[in-house]
């Protein structure tokens, strides 16, 4: 479980926010990302790409909405990694260790912010994000986004401090934002808050993401694999042994058919109805194309089982 | 043999051809420069089809396997072990698929030291392993009875395996049963992206019976396929009974798929005319209503005609199925559609001609296809082959492993020649030329409280920061192309002359003057928006030095290789190149004759005077990116004058 008060959280206050992109500055000097290029996988220069873990949208009517990895409190990329690459730290950054990746890139896919990047123009390609500059959190220092931003629209402290100073400003200030925290309960809980006087769904794949973490609806069905395993490998097992004895007993009964035509008497054999399950001989004729077939060659198995 | 076989074979062998250089090209130049994949389409068409599509189009190995050795209905042995064979060599498919697909392939047995079983992908992964080593086990006996392993030791393994049959068809089933689902399960986690008439809490259950039903029409597929190329005969009354079963499954998966979506209300998006629903309907049809209404029918199911279309419609649809859910209906941003490249539809195709060549060397050389113990059947004789040099019927022209190598390096080279240039050279950043700024009429209104200045077009109407009473001057204003969400700069060209202290002060920002020219315009060397510009015209610079004799004035040391590095710079000649009293400081290693970006360029210019005017004081805004880039700029709404004109490299625009 997260506890609020002893791992960390970015809020930001898109009120705030001039768009100056300081923050922009000081992750691509913190994390060495280099110059922005213009490439097929990217729609414009400054979209999120492996050499921008953060940057400013421009949404319409003057507004900047920084946008970044959320930090999510149970985080789908993590579930979906398939090696642990991904990993959620106590002290709330997720962060990535590309020795382990071997880049199915299923965390790109299971994002429902749609923030991790990949080294798309290289050989050798990682998953680049944001990792709320965890390196200097172990240094009890604060990200340089945060440290750079000149007008404190994005701050830094641990969850239950910046929770409570969303919840004041908003209380502080009727009718600046609206009455939300977004990030407080989404996908259940992020580490990234905002509070706006814009709604920010457009910062996810849908604008109301619930308040359900997504790596429950995977365990739904994983928990399922264990009794999947014993339940088909018995019921498997089970219409084998079922089917065996019934096709030996059919074939113990043709015999003695045979043997009893031989012998000139009209006598009906009562092998197959020892097994109990199985069906009785005499659906034989009125069963169907299919099973009519099936019947007709009894013994053939037994004798292919002993090649 | 007949000759459109090997027509086939040498389609094969071409592809081939196009896949070992497609290959070559993916893994040295990476992911990027080969595919049409972005971060808004990490999984594209060979995620879709060779391993969605290719898991459930093997499914027909377990589902015969199942039929025959559990089930016991021992009349479809004679279709086990081409379907094993199938399913064997299609998880191989899927294996080296996936290969091409992993940024990172040579870590894909990390998956056994760092397992993380919250993963789906884990779940599948781990099946999908352990599932092939199951059908080579399966399939091994079929390559152990030839006469070549007749070895003590590989007889003994033989002898072992046939013993462990029933096992080992029962661990396959298990081992089907769980990733055959979880691949649906995959994405369960993203409820946001797949589309609701794809997206189902139990999108499991679908993917394991659409992957029975699939299974069931691959085997007749299969069967109708290499009983027309090598003339077996078509056995449709076994056939039939597939395909009745087929059409009972699929059956079963339509009325679940429908039921699913009934019960959770969202059946009504089929409807509602979007391209998505018309989609889902034209899936259903193909992949499960026709072909089940079909085969319900027992002329259609015992013709050899009624067999072709039901398996190939279900075969396509069930692809579909995969497809849609991955890719089609999966959202992606805005402005990002995924169009697979030729190159991922050649590694595709090229995977799957492997394993078809495989499948029929192993149909040539072993005995695949088992004869119906029913039947009193001439022994099998395997069809004449060209790979082991057996004397063919066919002049070697149109068939021999010449010829078909002969394909292969032809199409290879033609590919070579085909291949873009970021498959070559690596990927390349996007040109974004920049167009030469313009000079038009405007209005010029000073806004309240020294925040700058607005340019207005003639008749713009006023916009809410200026003031109501404001000035209105009639001024000459250079658009500059600003490319930040179309929006354009507009620039006093005068008003800034005389700042910079009059005539004498072009030399401030007209750095550098090409030959025969004065104040050169910034995006005649500052050619792209983003990248680097080379300026440097080599031929002429030959030229001007007398030819090959010339090459020692700039390439002074002789024995080195003649490159950029070891040439004089340019001001070694060029003194005069940077002019006395430019705000531009030269680079340390002297001017190289590239030039950066023109954003750039732009903004190393005017930010560092204009921060220094905000400092005095009176002009707090200065600084800001929106005392240039203005929003609120009538100005900015005429992007149509970037469209117009094109900085041409090297020349001047007229």
């Amino acid at each position: 479980m997260i506890d609020d008060n002893s791992t960390f959280a970015i809020l930001t206050d898109t009120t705030l926010c001039t768009g100056c992109e300081a923050c922009v500055a000081a992750c691509k000097n913190e994390n060495d990302l280099g110059k922005d290029q213009m490439r097929r996988w990217k729609r414009k220069i400054d979209d999120l790409s492996s050499t921008r873990f953060t940057t400013i949208i421009q949404r319409p009517g003057g507004h900047s909405v920084r946008q970044q990895c959320r930090h999510c409190n149970d985080p789908a990329c993590v579930s979906a990694c398939i090696v642990g690459a991904l990993r959620k730290t106590d002290e709330g950054p997720v962060i990535y260790d590309g020795g382990k990746c071997m880049g199915c890139r299923y965390c790109i896919m299971a994002c429902p912010y749609g923030i991790p990047r990949y080294d798309w123009d290289k050989p050798v390609p990682y998953i680049r994000k944001c990792t709320m500059c965890y390196p200097r959190i172990q240094e009890g220092r604060q990200p340089a986004c945060t440290e750079a931003c000149p007008e404190g629209a994005t701050i830094f402290g641990t969850r239950a401090e910046m929770l409570a100073v969303a919840h004041r400003r908003i209380k502080d200030n009727p009718g600046k934002y609206l009455n939300r925290v977004f990030g407080e309960h989404e996908v259940g809980g992020t580490s990234v808050f905002y509070i706006s006087d814009i709604p920010l769904g457009f910062l996810g794949w849908k604008p109301d993401l619930g308040n359900e973490p997504l790596p429950k609806l995977t365990w739904a069905s994983l928990t399922k694999v264990p009794p999947v395993i014993a339940g088909m490998a018995v019921a498997m097992s089970g219409i084998y042994f079922i089917i065996g004895r019934r096709m030996k007993f059919q074939a113990q009964g043709a015999l003695e058919q045979e043997m009893a035509a031989a012998a000139s008497s009209a006598q009906t054999p009562q092998g197959d109805d020892a097994s109990g399950k199985a069906e009785p001989s005499a659906e034989v004729p009125t069963s169907d194309d299919d099973k009519a077939s099936e019947n007709a060659e009894p013994s053939a198995r037994a004798e292919s089982e002993n090649e | 043999m007949s000759k459109s076989f090997s027509l086939f074979k040498s389609i094969l062998w071409a592809i081939m051809g196009v896949w070992a250089v497609v290959t070559v090209a993916r893994f040295i130049n990476g992911l990027g420069a080969t595919t049409g994949l972005t971060d808004a389409t990490p999984w594209g068409l060979w995620i879709a089809f060779d391993v969605m599509a290719g898991v459930a189009l093997a499914a027909g190995g377990f589902v015969l396997a199942a039929t025959v050795y559990i089930f016991g209905l021992e009349k479809y042995r004679p279709f086990v072990r081409s379907a094993i064979l199938t399913a064997f060599l299609g998880y191989l498919a899927v294996a080296i698929g996936l290969l091409y697909d992993l940024g990172l392939p040579w870590n894909i047995w990390h998956i056994f030291i760092y397992p993380q079983h919250h993963s789906v992908l884990f779940e599948v992964g781990m099946c999908v392993v352990l599932y092939l080593t199951v059908l080579a086990l399966e399939f091994s006996p079929v390559v152990l009875e030839h006469p070549w392993f007749d070895r003590p030791l590989l007889q003994t393994i033989h002898k072992t395996v046939k013993r462990l049959v029933i096992p080992l068809v029962i661990a396959g089933i298990v081992l089907s049963t769980l990733h055959q689902s979880s691949l649906g399960s995959l994405f369960l986690i993203q409820p946001f992206r797949v589309h609701p008439l794809w997206y189902s809490p139990m999108v499991y259950v679908l993917f394991f019976i659409s992957a029975i039903g699939l299974g069931l029409m691959m085997v007749t597929l299969e069967s109708l396929v290499s009983g027309w190329f090598f003339g077996h005969k078509i056995r449709t009354e076994l056939l039939g009974g597939l395909g009745r079963a087929a059409s009972v499954v699929l059956l079963i998966y339509a009325a679940l798929r429908l039921g699913d979506l009934l019960i959770r209300g969202k059946l009504g998006l089929a409807f509602d005319g979007s391209w998505q629903g018309s989609l889902f309907i034209f899936e259903m049809m193909v992949s499960a209503i026709l072909p089940a209404a079909l085969l319900a029918v027992r002329r259609v199911r015992t013709s050899v005609a009624g067999l072709g279309v039901c398996s190939s419609l279900t075969v396509l649809g069930m692809i579909g199925y995969r497809f849609d859910i991955c890719v089609v209906a999966f959202a992606r941003s805005e402005g990002m559609p995924y169009l697979p490249t030729w190159m991922e539809l050649a590694v595709s195709a090229g995977v799957v001609a492997g394993a078809i060549l495989v499948f029929i060397f192993f149909i040539e050389h072993l005995k695949v296809y088992e004869n119906d113990p029913s039947e009193h059947a001439e022994p099998f004789i395997p069809p004449s082959d060209d790979i082991a040099g057996i004397p063919e019927p066919y002049p070697a022209l149109i068939a021999s492993p010449r010829r078909y190598s002969l394909i292969a390096v032809v199409t290879a080279a033609l590919t070579v020649g085909f291949l873009p240039a970021n498959a070559v050279y690596g990927p390349q950043p996007e040109q974004n030329p920049v167009s030469s700024a313009r000079t038009v009429d405007a209005f010029e209104v000073p806004l309240e409280g020294n925040a700058g200045r607005l340019y207005l077009l003639p008749g713009a109407a006023l916009p809410d920061a200026a003031p109501a009473g404001a000035k209105h001057t009639a001024v000459k204003v250079m658009l500059i192309n600003g490319n930040r969400d179309e929006r354009l700069v507009p620039f006093n060209h005068k008003d800034h002359v005389a700042k910079l202290g009059g005539d004498t002060s072009c030399v401030q920002c007209h750095h550098q003057s090409i030959p025969f020219d004065q104040n050169t315009s910034c995006h005649e060397c500052h050619r792209d928006m983003y990248e680097t510009t080379d300026t440097f015209d080599h031929i002429l610079h030959v030229h001007k030095t007398g030819g090959n004799a010339g090459c020692v004035q700039c390439h002074a040391d002789e024995p080195a290789r003649k490159t950029r590095d070891t040439a004089k710079s340019c001001q070694a000649c060029h003194e005069e190149m940077v002019v006395e009293g430019s705000r531009i400081p030269p680079p340390e290693q002297g001017l190289t004759g590239f030039a950066p970006g023109y954003m750039d360029a732009m903004h190393g210019l005017c930010i560092g005077c204009h921060e220094d005017v905000a400092k005095k004081g009176d002009k707090p805004h200065h600084a800001r990116c929106d005392t240039c880039h203005r929003p609120d700029t009538e100005l900015a709404e005429s992007a149509q004058f970037m469209t117009g004109e094109r900085a041409v490299p090297g020349r001047r625009p007229q």
